[in-house]
């Protein structure tokens, strides 16, 4: 389960977000994207300095501002599982597979891959 | 042309090719071991110390990641350090936005139970004021610092941005 795969998996749990500032937020994850940009709800701002709070109904984030985030425990549980039965939903060919996963530790890194350019049959001879 | 065969003996004249000396092969890794997917793909599962650029130190065992090295960590503790002293806070699941790592490691779990003589644990309590005393101190100095520099026309434009 990728980083940002888990992020969306933790969409209306409280989590902890620390921006590069030091400030931290406390409050519900209601949505996020690929780029990591978040809204929250039912929010706790604290400075740096962790001198002062401020309750805030609705918060946007933009995830570059993000240095990290301290999600529950019960949702990486809760993503397995989901994770499990979609797979086996999906069944039968490919159901083992593991999509966009490092489960697999197969053969990264070696190899062309796709659309590589292989060996000869070049532009042919003049 | 002459017809020459490989049974002919070299012309005349010519000395033989001396070999140099081979220089012993140094064992080199392949490049691409050295790209940070490569490195974590072999750290994925494993107990690893997360240092941040803010100077937060944070262990735990790394579950996941992804092409900005943005990591999923499991089971973590922060280890905070002053002087010769540390404590540790759980702190569970950590999203650790990849541009924030400074650097990271695998822990060897042989050595893991030994401190090293200089450390003692101490309570979470007696570190944190300590750190933050610390952090008071430091920022005091620095901001002296820049204004002395600043009168001499040294505007640092990234002060004190990485601490380890």
């Amino acid at each position: 389960m990728l980083p940002l795969a888990l992020l969306n998996a933790a969409q209306g749990h409280p989590m902890l977000v620390e921006l590069k500032d030091g400030q931290t937020l406390n409050g519900h994850l209601v949505n996020c994207d690929s780029w990591m940009n978040l809204t929250l709800k039912e929010v706790v701002q604290t400075m740096a300095d962790g001198g002062r709070f401020y309750r805030l109904p609705e918060v946007y984030v933009r995830g570059n501002n993000i240095k990290y985030l301290r999600i529950p425990e019960e949702v990486l549980d809760q993503a397995k599982e989901h994770q499990q039965t979609q797979q086996a939903s999906r069944g039968g060919r490919g159901g083992s597979q593991q999509r966009g996963d490092h489960g697999g530790r197969g053969d990264r890194g070696r190899g062309m891959g796709r659309g590589g350019r292989g060996r000869g049959r070049g532009r042919g001879n003049a | 042309m002459e017809s020459l065969s490989i049974h002919d003996p070299p012309p005349a004249g010519e000395q033989p090719v001396k070999h140099q000396p081979v220089p012993p092969m140094v064992p080199q890794l392949p490049p691409q071991m050295f790209t940070t997917a490569a490195q974590l793909l072999d750290l994925t599962d494993k107990k690893l110390m997360v240092s941040l650029r803010d100077g937060k130190k944070i262990i735990g065992v790394l579950r996941s990641w992804d092409q900005f090295a943005n990591l999923v960590l499991q089971d973590t503790i922060e280890r905070i350090f002053v002087q010769n002293l540390y404590a540790d806070i759980p702190r569970g699941i950590y999203i650790v936005r990849g541009e924030n790592v400074l650097l990271l490691g695998e822990i060897d779990l042989d050595k893991d139970d030994y401190i090293p003589e200089a450390f003692q644990e101490a309570s979470v309590d007696r570190v944190f004021t300590l750190q933050k005393k610390e952090a008071e101190d430091r920022k005091r100095k620095e901001k002296a610092r820049s204004k002395k520099l600043r009168a001499y026309g040294f505007e640092g434009e990234h002060m004190g941005e990485a601490i380890i």
